[in-house]
């Protein structure tokens, strides 16, 4: 998850464009992060060295690795780790991008230095994010807009995200807003969470985005907004929702579930507060409304 | 031999009793029927008389809790298994306290389904 994070921070820093970013995260099954990347990554050596290794390796018939323990910059041990690491995936979108051109090593590892520094991340925040520590990666993304709910936003957002990786797409992106004004859903499908607390949660979006979910969760190509499609968006609404309950119950916090209710051409319900969260999956986009009423 | 079991799926998505009725379908299961809701499932389960009922927590109309009670109340023989995304403590020990006997937590998988129902039906390789 943090690959999409990062590549939307490269977007919005104007490092990479729309299309480089789409060429690269396409890329990703089939990139292998180059040892110099990696060795930089851990710190065994400088951008410099790494790219006056990848000079000399041009004009040899030598590997990366077999030079750099030439060089004595890294161990026969670092190299097996190295080795290992070769898929982590934020790494891979590196790569990609400095595959195309679009992107040298030394400016991605600033990038990434940025992104830290911007985020107000410890070391330990970092890399736990890094090696997709999905609670860290939330709980940091919250922090941009800190309200008192906010205990409950973080577990539920925590747990939407795991379970929009496990059932609907690998590639997933959020970003926290507050809910305009006036705002309008095509599709809207909601259900209320009553008891110790009193939640409302939602998904709204455009009929594309409605299939694509409908389609991903059933498993199954549903191409027109019919019963199955309904039922299926509802249903991993409701399945979601159950897995929130089911954790909080084990904190010892007991909540019941309302059926969920679909409607076409909507506003929202008078929520008192709320936050509206965009979710980017690989191809749409659609918002996740939340508020502890 | 699994064709003379007769099973109610209760649950108000259509997804979840066409995914359902297909792991049961492939394990040989024939005489299957649908309710929509906890009062539906009342009604069918009184003019079939099922071995099994798959029932649904969070419904319109009638809540599977209820048609639970209901359905232990006149169908003593009748198993009832609670399949729900909601597994909270509040509904397992409702659900027990109520004869339930046996509870899946959704998402539902065709390995827990096979296990279900073989316990439910004594032919496990136990």
């Amino acid at each position: 998850m943090f690959t999409q994070y990062f590549g939307h921070y490269l977007l919005n820093r104007n490092l990479v464009s729309l299309p480089q970013l789409h060429e690269a995260l396409d890329q990703l099954q089939s990139t292998r992060v180059k040892l110099g990347v990696l060795s930089v990554n851990a710190g065994y050596m400088s951008a410099a060295q790494a790219d006056d290794i990848n000079q000399l390796q041009a004009t040899m018939d030598k590997r990366f690795g077999e030079i750099a323990i030439d060089k004595g910059l890294l161990t026969e041990e670092q190299l097996g780790e190295l080795l290992s690491a070769q898929k982590e995936s934020h790494l891979v979108l590196g790569q990609a991008l400095i595959d195309q051109g679009t992107l040298t090593l030394e400016q991605f590892q600033e990038a990434l230095e940025q992104y830290k520094r911007e985020n107000y991340l410890s070391d330990e925040q970092f890399e736990a994010i890094k090696n997709g520590d999905i609670d860290v990666l939330v709980s940091t993304l919250l922090k941009l807009d800190q309200t008192k709910d906010n205990e409950w936003y973080q577990q539920y957002l925590s747990l939407l995200a795991k379970n929009m990786i496990r059932f609907i797409d690998g590639q997933l992106f959020m970003e926290v807003n507050a809910i305009p004004r006036d705002y309008h859903c095509d599709w809207l499908v909601l259900q209320r969470i009553s008891g110790q607390a009193k939640l409302t949660t939602g998904f709204s979006m455009n009929e594309q985005a409605f299939l694509r979910l409908a389609s991903a969760y059933a498993e199954e190509n549903i191409a027109a907004p019919d019963e199955m499609a309904e039922a299926s968006v509802g249903e991993f609404l409701n399945l979601h929702n159950g897995l929130f309950l089911v954790t909080m119950s084990n904190h010892g916090v007991e909540l019941e579930l309302s059926p969920q209710e679909i409607s076409r051409d909507a506003s929202l319900p008078p929520i008192k507060s709320g936050l509206l969260i965009t979710v980017y999956l690989s191809d749409v986009s659609f918002e996740l409304v939340l508020s502890v009423d | 031999m699994n064709q003379d079991v007769t099973i109610v799926i209760c649950d108000d998505s259509v997804l979840i009793r066409k995914k359902l009725r297909e792991m049961l379908e492939d394990l040989g299961y024939e005489r299957i029927h649908e309710a929509l809701d906890g009062e539906q499932a009342v009604a069918i389960a009184q003019e079939h008389r099922p071995e099994v009922v798959f029932m649904d927590i969070v419904m319109p109309v009638k809540t599977g809790i209820e048609a639970l009670r209901e359905i232990r109340e006149e169908l003593p023989e009748t198993k009832v298994i609670m399949a729900s995304s909601v597994g909270t403590q509040t509904n397992l020990k409702e659900a027990i306290k109520l004869g339930a006997y046996d509870f899946v937590q959704k998402p539902l998988s065709a390995e827990a389904i096979k296990r279900v129902m073989e316990k439910a039906t004594n032919r496990g390789e136990s």
